[in-house]
C-alpha cells in the first residue's frame, strides 16, 4: 500500500541542517495498522506528513498504491484524496458546520452531489457517534468531538489509507478514550492505518506493527509483543523504561 | 462651551446664518418649458387632473405627445405649431446640486470600492504566492501606490493616462481611487490570509483540494471575516478620499458644495452640510459592516 525507500527530509533552520527523517525504508501493507512511536523530535510526524506529500521529500521515494510521490509529474491532489489525514489540532474548518465540514471536499474534490455527500456525511457522523451535532460549529464542540468529526471528515473521502498525527495529544485526558475507540473500530474494519501516537496502550492493543524512531532513523520495528516485551535496541529499551 | 464659543466668534465677524437657503440646493421646484419637436397640428388636448396631454401630429402623420400643466396650456385643437414653438410648461421637483453631488460621490465610491476590492484580493493573493515574479510585482505596485499622494495619482491619471488612453474624467477618477484603495486592501488581505493557521491549508490539501480551491473555500472566507473591520476602515477612507476627485472637475459632493457657495456665500452652512452628508455615507457603511460582522459571528 505505502512503500518508503530511503526516505529523507532535511530542514534548514538558521543555516543548520536538521535531518528530520533520515533514510527510512519500510512497507506498509494493505489492511495493516502501523503505529509509529518515539521521543519528541524524532521525526515521527514529519515522516507521516511525507506519506501524503504535505512535506516535500529531500531524497528517496514514497510509493502510495504504486504512485511515486517523488516524481514531479505526480498529481499530489489525486494521491491525497486516497490518503486521509487526522491532525493533532483537528484543523476543522471553523466557518463551516460539522456536516459542511464533511460535505465540502466530497463535493469539490470527489464531485459528488450534495444529497449524496450529505447522506455519506450523516452516516459517518452516526458512526463516530455525534450525529446530533451536525449543524453545530466546531467551536461549539469539545476536543474529543472535534477530533471525531475530523476522522469522519477524512473518511468521507473514502480513503484507502488513514494517517493519524498524534490524534489524542491535544485532548483532555477524559476525551482520549472516545477518539481511540473510533480508531479501534476503524482498525477492526480493516482500514490501513499509520498512527503516530504516545498512547502505548493503543499501540499494544491495536497495532500489527510498531515502528520506533529516534533522530529521524528507524531504530526498531516489529510486532507490539516483540517491541514491548523484548526490544533489541538499547535506545528502545530506554524509551520504554521512561514511558511505561 | 465650544458651541457657545463658536457662536460668539461668528457674531463678532457679523456672519449671517442663512440655513433657510440650504434646502433648495437639495430639491427645487422648477418650470420646465416644453417645445414642439416637429411642425404639425394639435390633434387633441386631454385633461387629467391639473395636467394636460397635448398630441401634435406632424405633416408625416407621426404623433408626439407632451404633458404640461393645464394652466399653461394656451392651445386649441387644430392649431398649427412650428418646430420649437412652446407647447406649455410643467413644474417638476428637481434634484439640486447637493443631492446630485451626494449621488455622484456615492456611486463613484461604490464603483471604486469594488475595483479596489478586486485588485486588492488579486494582489493580496499574489503577495502570498510562491511565485517570485508575482510577489515582486505585487510588492512594487503596493509600494508605488502607498508611497505617492492620492492627489498626485489623480493628476497623473487624469492628465497623463486620461490623455494618452483617451478616457474621460470620471473613469480616470474612479480608476485612480480604485487602484489607490487596492494597494491598501491587498495588504489587509495578505495579513488576513497569513493570520489563518497553517493547519487549515494542510487540512484542505490533505483532503485533495488544490491550492485555488483551498483558498476559495477555506482560507479566504475565514480571512475575509477577520479582515472585515480593517476593510471597513479602508472603504470609509475611500469615501472620504473621493472628495479629492473634485480637483479634476468631477462634480462630486465637495465640488457641488463649492459651487453652491459661489452662488450663496453661505460658506459655513454649506461646509457643515457637506460634512454631515459625508458622515451619513460613512456611518451607513459602518452599520452595514457591523451587521455583516454579526451575521458572520454565528460560527464563533
Amino acid at each position: 500500500m505505502i512503500k518508503t525507500v530511503d526516505l529523507e527530509k532535511v530542514f534548514v533552520v538558521r543555516d543548520q541542517e536538521v535531518r528530520a527523517v533520515d533514510g527510512i525504508t519500510t512497507h506498509i501493507k494493505s489492511g495493516e495498522v502501523v503505529v509509529v512511536i518515539g521521543p519528541s523530535g524524532s521525526g515521527k510526524s514529519t515522516y507521516l506528513r511525507c506519506l501524503n506529500g504535505l512535506e516535500t521529500l529531500t531524497a528517496g521515494h514514497v510509493h502510495v498504491d504504486g504512485i511515486d510521490l517523488a516524481d514531479r509529474k505526480t498529481d499530489m491532489n489525486k494521491v491525497r484524496r486516497e490518503v486521509g489525514m487526522v491532525f493533532q489540532q483537528f484543523n476543522l474548518f471553523p466557518h463551516k458546520t460539522v456536516l459542511e465540514n464533511l460535505v465540502l471536499a466530497q463535493m469539490k474534490v470527489r464531485k459528488r452531489k450534495r444529497s449524496e455527500a450529505e447522506e455519506k456525511g450523516r452516516t459517518l457522523l452516526k458512526k463516530v457517534g455525534i450525529s446530533e451535532k451536525e449543524s453545530s460549529y466546531p467551536s461549539q464542540l469539545s476536543g474529543g468531538q472535534q477530533q471525531r468529526v475530523a476522522i469522519a471528515r477524512a473518511l468521507a473521502m473514502e480513503p484507502k489509507v488513514m494517517l493519524f498525527d498524534e490524534p489524542t495529544s491535544a485532548l483532555d485526558p477524559e476525551m482520549v478514550g472516545e477518539v481511540l475507540e473510533v480508531m479501534k473500530q476503524l482498525a477492526r474494519e480493516g482500514m490501513t492505518m499509520v498512527v503516530v501516537t504516545h498512547e502505548m496502550g493503543f499501540a499494544r492493543e491495536v497495532a500489527d506493527r510498531v515502528l520506533f524512531m529516534d533522530y529521524g532513523k528507524l531504530v526498531e520495528e516489529g510486532t507490539p509483543e516483540h517491541f514491548f516485551e523484548e526490544p533489541k535496541e538499547e535506545r528502545a529499551k530506554l524509551f520504554l523504561r521512561q514511558v511505561l | 462651551m465650544i458651541v457657545v464659543g463658536l457662536w460668539i466668534a461668528t457674531k463678532r465677524i457679523d456672519y449671517t446664518w442663512r440655513w433657510n437657503r440650504i434646502p433648495q440646493y437639495f430639491v427645487y421646484h422648477d418650470k420646465d418649458a416644453k417645445t414642439s419637436d416637429v411642425d404639425g397640428t394639435v390633434t387633441s388636448l386631454v385633461n387629467i387632473g391639473n395636467q394636460t396631454t397635448v398630441t401634435v401630429r406632424s405633416e408625416d402623420g407621426d404623433d408626439s405627445t407632451y404633458i404640461i400643466d393645464t394652466k399653461t396650456a394656451n392651445l386649441k385643437v387644430d392649431e398649427y405649431l412650428l418646430e420649437g414653438d412652446t407647447v406649455g410648461s410643467i413644474a417638476e421637483w428637481k434634484a439640486g446640486p447637493l443631492s446630485v453631488g451626494l449621488w455622484v460621490t456615492l456611486w463613484i465610491s461604490a464603483v471604486a470600492s469594488v475595483i479596489g476590492l478586486v485588485i486588492g484580493v488579486v494582489t493580496g493573493l499574489c503577495r502570498v504566492s510562491q511565485n517570485l515574479t508575482l510577489r515582486q510585482l505585487s510588492i512594487t505596485y503596493i509600494e508605488i501606490i502607498r508611497g505617492t499622494p492620492l492627489l498626485v495619482q489623480l493628476f497623473i491619471f487624469y492628465f497623463f493616462l486620461g490623455t494618452v488612453l483617451d478616457i474621460g474624467r470620471i473613469p480616470s477618477g474612479i480608476g485612480a481611487l480604485g487602484i489607490f484603495a487596492g494597494a491598501y486592501v491587498a495588504e489587509i488581505i495578505r495579513a488576513g490570509i497569513q493570520s489563518i493557521p497553517k493547519g487549515q491549508m494542510e487540512a484542505a490539501r490533505s483532503l485533495g483540494m488544490n491550492v485555488p480551491k483551498a483558498m476559495v473555500y477555506i482560507i479566504l472566507p475565514q480571512a475575509f471575516k477577520r479582515t472585515l473591520p480593517p476593510l471597513a476602515g479602508q472603504f470609509i477612507s475611500l469615501i472620504k478620499d473621493s472628495s479629492l476627485v473634485s480637483v479634476i472637475a468631477i462634480t462630486d459632493l465637495t465640488k457641488s458644495g463649492r459651487e453652491v457657495i459661489t452662488s450663496t456665500f453661505a460658506v459655513f452652512e454649506i461646509w457643515f452640510v457637506v460634512a454631515f452628508l459625508y458622515l451619513i455615507l460613512t456611518f451607513s457603511l459602518s452599520q452595514v459592516v457591523a451587521w455583516v460582522e454579526r451575521r458572520l459571528a454565528v460560527s464563533d
